[in-house]
Formats: C-alpha cells, structure tokens, sequence
C-alpha cells in the first residue's frame, strides 16, 4: 500500500506552487477583472475610450463607489446597511423641499441658502444613520432588520414630504438668493466632475481611516471578535454607531448629487441603490461577515459594476440580459472569495515552516 | 516494548504507515497507530505533534496521502464521518459540536433522524432511544431541553450518548476533560470504566499526564508527527511520558517560589455578590458576597470546580457583568463596575477563558492581535507597533517567524502568548486570567508559569482561576477555593494539598459528582 502513491509528494510540490499563483490571482481578482473589462470594452466599442464616455462613466461609478465606501465600513463590523438607497432618496427630497418650498417660520417664508440647505439636508441623513445606529449597537436589533426598517421609513418620509410629487426646478431663484444647487453635481474641476472629486476625497479619507487610525482598527477587530474587541476595551457601541452614521452621509452626498444633477428631486430616487452598493463591496473582497476586506476593493467593486454597465449599454446589450450578467459576475465573485479563503488556509502552513518547530523552543 | 504482553489485547484498529503532508509542513510522517479492543488506547503528544491529524483521519474527517487504515484486519476507506461512523467508529471533539439550539433527544440522531412512513420525524422513538443510550452513562436527563441549556459535562454526555447509539465499537475522546471540572471529569472517567467494560475501544487524547496515567492501557506518543514511544500500562510513568513528549527529561517543578510580595495591596475587593445570571449558557452560580485583597506581585489562584463562579468573578473585576452590590478598589481607589474601560483604566485586565471566543481576533495579524488593546494617539504608527511587539514576542518567548502573520498561524501556547502580550501593552496593575493554560501543551505551560513568576517578581499582581489543582499547587502564592459563587476556604502557599482543595470546591462529596449537573440540565426548565 506504501507503494500506490510514489509520485504524490512531487505532484503535492507542484501544486502547492501552481496554488500560490492561483492565490495571486484570486487575490487581485478584483483589479484583474476591472482590467479585463477595459480591455474588452475598448476593443468591442471604439467610442468607449473617449474621454467624453469615461467622464460619464466614472460619474456614474462615483454614485456606487460613494454608497460603497460607507457600507465597507459598516459590513467589516459584521453588520449592513440596507437603508442607503432611501436615505439618497430622502436627502434629495429635504434639499427639494428646502430649495422650492423654503422654511415656514414667523409668519414668513424663509429660502435657506445652498450652504445652509446641503448643510441641513446632511443633518437630515445622520439622524437616519443614528438611528440605524442606535437600534443596531444599543438596541440590540439584528442590523439586516434595523436597516430594512429605517428603509421604509426613510422611503415613507420622502414621498410624505411631498406627497409623492416631484420636486422641479432645483436650479433656485436670484430673488430668493438661493441659486447655484446644480453646481453640486453638475461642475467641473480641473476637467473633472466634482462628484467623482468627492468620491476620490472620501475614499482617501475612508482609506486613511481604516488603515491608519485605531478606530480603523477598532472596526476590523468588532468584526472578527466582539467579545475579545470588548475586552481589549474597545468602545464597540460607539464604533458600530459611528458607522452607520458615515454610511448614511455617503448616501446624504448621493443624494444631493442625484438631485443637483437632474435639478429635481423624486421621491423615488435610490431605489435599489444599496444592493448595488453591497455588490460593490462583494466584488472587492470584503466578507459579509465582517473583519475582512478593504475599502479600496470596494472602490475597485464600484468600478467593476459601473464599467459593466457602462460597456454593456454601449455593446446594445438588452437591458434584461445586463441585469443577469451583474448577477452572475455577483455570484462568481463570491465563489471566487471562497475559494481564496480554502486555498489560504492550505498555503498558510507553507508560510510558516520555519515556525513550526515552535513546539520545541 | 509494544509487544503484547497481556493475552487478551487483539488489535481492533491499525493505522498503517500513515503519512498526511500539509503545504510545506508534514504533520504525519509515516505514523503506525494501534487500538487494542477493548482497551483505553492513549495519545499523547505537544500541540502540533499530529494527534488530532491522525484523530481526524481515524474519523473519517480528512483523508491520508498515504498509509492505511485496517479494521479487524481488513483495510477500510473513510472518506466522510458518514463511513466511518457505519463502521462504528465515533470521535467525540475537544470543542463539543453539540447543536444547542435543539433538544438532547434530537441532538443524539440529528442528521440520521428516525422516521415514520419515511417523512415524518419519528420523536417517540428518538426519545426513548436517547433515554436508553443515556442510561449507562449515569447521566438522567430530560431528553427534550435544549442542549444549549446543558453544563459542558452533560453536552460531553450527549455527544457520547449519540456515539452509543450509533453502535460504535471504538470511541474517539479528543481531550475530554479540558473544559470539564474536577468532579465531571471523575465522573466521565467513571464512564469510561463502564464503556470499557461493555467492550467499547477507547482512544483517549489528553495534555493532563495524571489522569492518563490513571485511565489508559496502552500508551503512544507522538513529536512532530512520528511516534516516539509506545508502552503498555505496566512501564507507562510520567517521567517516561514527559520524556518522550517533549524530547528532553522533566524539568523538577519550578517550585521556587514567588518573592514574598510586598505589604502595599493593590486590589480590594469586598462584598462582591452578582446578580443571577440570565440567558446565560450555562445557568451557573453566581457570586455571593467575596471578598478579598491581593498584595503587589502577589501571585492569587481562585480554585474551584465548574460552576463555582470563577469566571463570573473575574468578568465582573473586568467589568464585563454588572455587580449587584460590593466594592472594587485598586490602589484604595474605588472604581466603577460593570466598565471594561473603567477596569483598564484602573490597571485590571483580564485574559479570557476562551481564546478562541473571547480573545483572539483570526483575521488580524500577531501585531495587530498584540496592539489591539493599547492606548494610542490618533494615528497608528506601524514601525512603533512592531518595534513594541517584536520585544514583547522576545520576552514572552513567542515562536513567531514574522509578526505580520495571522496569529491563527500559531499554535494554543503560543496564542495564548500573544492574548498575555496584549495585556501586558495596558501595562497593568492587576493581572486577571481565566485558566491561564487552557488547551496548552505541558512545556508551553511551564514556560507561561515561569514568564508569570517573573512578571510577578517585577510587582505586578496576579489573579488566576483554575479548575486545575497542579496548576493552582504550581502557581499560587495564596489560594481562594470558590464553592458554588463563595469563598469556601484560603490556603497559604504551603498548605496547598490535593484534598484539602478539592473537599473545599466540592459542595458536599455526594452532590458533587452526579446530582449536580443533573440539576443544571433541569434547574431551568
């Protein structure tokens, strides 16, 4: 019996190696696949690589990287936010109604400049997200029950705003010194869409934040271990709270951006954004259940839908057969990240041989 | 020295030449294992020696890459605990796997549910069977609560029951006793005797040399996964098996001990009771009205069976429960309970019981495991970090090739390490752990009482619990025995004996090793 298998340890040795690379791949699977997109896309549709088109292009990835980067932080403690969408749809309507309907108070109506009204509609969203929060990290509530909740309100609230009307014209009156809104989402800054400048400057700061900061820290270690992240003294009420309040300011930003670019508010807007978001943080590597992942894949992730999308449109596929392709790259993704954490487990211990003899010492 | 000396040892199991290689790293070499009928089979081995690798395969959970497996003579393949448990083989897991949402009786068949007309669960039946499969093991039950519900001796119990009823002629125990008290583990002992005697093949696995040495009947050792050693019971001595684990003759006990602490004490603690705990796992005693004070450097045990309210004593100092009443001063200062950041504020920290739940983060490197708990300024500086870590990893004798690893990379010795270093970053005053050497192999555990000695000997004081009576006997300068939530007895270093311990834990002799548990399976019902 000793002989059935002579070969086996040569045939292990090469796998072990062809293993690692495979793991490289797996690893930068993200960044690959957004390449490989490019390529493709670009080849398939000339008019794809003009600057015109990806200017359009990131501004739409700027939507799902802003609402992505916001849900990282709260799926690495191991919860989710599911209330993103309605909380862009909500922010757009406080800004609507404050723009064309101003402020009722002492016997006047009063037009809030454009400072004061993103200001306020900002105001607005956190209060949702502390919500989120507070039911999530005081309350108790599992966050998928939470956040499907405050979904509803926060859709409920917008169309009761203006009774599921549209709010037009967003653009302001001279006379009522409250012009310039549209800038919010329609200027450009050195050639470059202002929205995707937030989406850089929120993602450096997110980035910074969660490789560079002990609260960074604090939220991996919540989502790998909240007893031991308690006992090391971590604040994990505050932490978790203080996610959910970034995530929904994320989604204040998109929906003022929303707003600003179409210069009017609907009540529906957003709808279905946060699974969009949550793909977006899927595809980039982080796990549902918290403490591993990266806020620079969810970025990639974003890209990777938005260049999706983007190239299907231009390739004239039919818009139901776009809707099965983003499910099915999903799906893919997710396979693909379990089979990195099985090959990372077996190529660990090739890692550490040097520590095995740990026993002795 | 393996070869039979008793007529009656037939070999049932025979583990041939088997060789199982993870990437880079062969956890068995060419490993011959044999399990006598009948007997108890022990293996002994350090972490990492390849115990649970070849426990693994004998239950069909992993596959060899070479070797076979003969079974009263015929080679047999285990490609799924499905076979091997049709060819009665059972492997009861060292972290219990029992489904605690479900009740006892649906424990025991889940997965193989009996049914009625082949669709509907058959719970008469799975009931009475369950009750029967429990019988001997001296264990009454309610077999319809919630498994959850049970002490972890009883869910040992349950695991063994389901082993039973399946048939199983051999008995797989991985380290059955580490979560186990002193009196639960005497009555699964008791069991053992009983299953042996019923003609059950036995392979036990164990860190603890005593109870080996008082259970088994044949013994093999495993290093760096080769066998190094088989003996029957007759040569087996703990010298021998030390010995032959570790590669090197036993160290005399470090009993030099502790410098007498100094006079200034550093925590008080008086009339601490908690609140009965609610929702809790086990619905275990609470803390009645102790008291106490431990001296700088002071090295204090907290002995006391499972259940007496050890950990629930140190969880309240840390401020992970809420006190009832009582007060908590350090350094004369009181603090406020019921905090973790008061607690380490105050300079108390606790290692946790359970590093696995409670301690590590598996994600996170050995750096970043070490760090969590340090206080910091607004931004992280990695170079300090790892400065930091990489002299703490030299003074606790971490084996770490890189810091940047996962600590999952570790082994149990070597994570626990990494929990005291982090501990250690809060730069405490009082120390507290929670069974300071669970699951830690015998030369870890000698090299962490002598890191704590040191520590101690620098002024910091430490607080330990212990279900353990050698750990306790090694490691305390002064012991609290704990009996169901009070102090029950204070030993001076010197008056630390076997008995005098345990008939202090014990609440009274007969109750502790059968009625008991029986009253924590329907205390809550």
């Amino acid at each position: 019996m000793r002989s059935e298998t002579p070969s086996q340890p040569r045939a292990n040795r090469f796998g072990v190696a062809s293993a690692r690379l495979v793991l490289l791949l797996l690893r930068a699977r993200a960044i690959l696949v957004l390449l490989i997109l490019l390529i493709l896309f670009s080849a398939l549709a000339p008019e794809f690589l003009t600057s015109n088109n990806l200017s359009i292009l990131t501004k739409h990835v700027a939507i799902t990287a802003l609402l992505a980067v916001g849900m990282t932080f709260v799926i690495l403690t191991g919860g989710i936010d599911l209330s993103v969408g309605s909380i862009a749809g909500l922010g757009g309507m406080v800004a609507g109604y404050l723009l064309t309907q101003g402020l009722s108070f002492g016997g006047a109506t009063h037009f809030p400049p454009v400072a004061i009204v993103i200001l306020l509609t900002i105001c607005a969203c956190l209060l949702v997200g502390a919500l989120n929060g507070w039911l999530v990290a005081k309350a108790g509530v599992a966050p998928f029950i939470a956040t499907l909740g405050t979904l509803y309100i926060a859709r409920g609230a917008a169309l009761l705003i203006s009774n599921g009307k549209t709010f037009p014209n967003l653009g302001g009156a001279p006379a009522r010194g409250n012009t310039g809104f549209p800038a919010f989402g329609q200027s450009f800054l050195l050639h470059v869409p202002t929205p995707v400048w937030m989406m850089v400057a929120l993602f450096a700061v997110a980035w910074v934040v969660a490789t560079k900061t002990p609260f960074g820290r604090h939220i991996y270690a919540i989502g790998g271990n909240e007893r031991a992240a308690r006992l090391a003294g971590i604040r994990v009420a505050q932490v978790k709270l203080a996610t959910y309040v970034f995530s929904a300011f994320c989604a204040a930003l998109v929906g003022l951006i929303i707003a600003a670019q179409l210069e009017a508010a609907h009540p529906a807007t957003g709808e279905s954004f946060e699974l969009n978001a949550i793909a977006a943080v899927v595809l980039g590597g982080t796990s549902l259940m918290g403490g591993r992942g990266s806020v620079t894949g969810s970025l990639i992730g974003a890209f990777v839908i938005g260049v999706l999308a983007d190239g299907l449109v231009m390739l004239g596929v039919s818009e139901f057969w776009q809707i099965v392709i983003k499910g099915v790259v999903i799906v893919v993704a997710v396979g693909l990240d379990q089979l990195q954490t099985r090959l990372e487990v077996r190529i660990l211990p090739y890692l550490t041989t040097a520590s095995t003899k740990e026993g002795q010492s | 020295m393996s070869q039979v000396n008793q007529p009656d040892a037939e070999v049932i199991l025979e583990a041939c030449n088997i060789t199982k290689r993870y990437p880079g790293n062969v956890a068995l070499d060419c490993v011959t294992f044999l399990v006598y009928r009948g007997q108890v089979n022990v293996l002994i081995g350090e972490n990492g020696a390849g115990k649970s690798t070849l426990m693994r395969i004998l239950a069909g959970a992993e596959r060899a890459d070479e070797g076979t497996l003969l079974l009263e003579g015929r080679p047999v393949a285990l490609h799924t605990p499905r076979d091997a448990a049709a060819m009665g083989i059972s492997i009861v897991y060292q972290e219990l796997l029992a489904l605690t949402n479900l009740k006892i009786s649906e424990n025991i068949f889940a997965g193989r549910e009996l049914c009625r007309a082949a669709l509907f669960v058959d719970q008469a039946t799975q009931d009475q069977r369950s009750n029967a499969a429990l019988r001997p093991l001296r264990k009454p039950m309610d077999v319809s609560i919630e498994t959850g519900r049970l002490s972890l001796g009883c869910r040992q119990v349950v695991e063994i029951a389901r082993a039973l009823d399946q048939g199983s002629r051999i008995l797989i125990l991985d380290e059955p006793t580490s979560a186990l008290s002193a009196s639960e583990a005497e009555s699964l002992f008791e069991v053992i005797a009983d299953l042996k005697r019923a003609g059950v093949t036995i392979i036990y696995i164990s860190h603890r040399l005593h109870e080996l040495l008082h259970l088994g009947d044949r013994f093999t050792v495993l290093r760096s996964g080769r066998v190094v050693g088989e003996a029957t019971r007759a040569d087996a001595t703990r010298a021998w098996i030390v010995e032959r684990m570790s590669g090197r003759k036993e160290g005399a006990h470090d009993t030099s001990s502790t410098s007498s602490p100094s006079h200034s004490v550093v925590l008080t603690v008086s009339g601490l009771t908690l609140p009965a705990s609610v929702g809790d796992e086990a619905a275990q005693a609470p803390v009645h009205d102790v008291s106490f004070s431990v001296r700088e450097g002071e090295i204090l045990g907290v002995y006391g069976l499972l259940g007496a309210g050890r950990t629930e004593l140190l969880e309240a100092l840390a401020g992970l429960r809420p006190i009832a009443s009582g007060v908590v001063a350090v350094r004369g200062q009181t603090i406020r309970t019921g905090s973790v950041r008061d607690a380490l504020r105050a300079g108390m920290v606790l290692m946790p019981e359970d590093r696995q739940r409670d301690g590590l983060f598996p994600e996170l490197s050995i750096r970043e495991n070490v760090v969590m708990a340090a206080k910091t300024g607004l931004f992280l500086s990695r170079d300090e970090e790892t400065q930091r870590v990489r002299k703490l990893a030299a003074q606790l004798h971490i084996a770490a090739k890189d810091v940047e690893l996962p600590v999952t990379t570790l082994s149990g010795g070597n994570q626990q390490k990494v929990l005291l270093a982090r501990c250690l970053m809060c730069s405490p005053s009082v120390l507290l752990m929670d069974e300071p050497t669970r699951g830690v192999d015998v030369s870890a555990k000698a090299e962490i009482y002598g890191i704590l000695r040191e520590l101690a000997a620098k002024g910091l004081s430490i607080v330990f619990t212990s279900s353990e009576i050698e750990e306790t006997q090694a490691l305390a300068a002064r012991a609290l025995v704990l009996c169901q939530g009070r102090i029950s007895a204070e030993f001076a270093r010197d008056q630390l004996s076997d008995d005098g311990l345990f008939a202090a834990a014990s609440p009274s002799v007969a109750v502790a090793a059968s009625a008991a548990p029986a009253r924590h399976a329907g205390g809550t019902a």
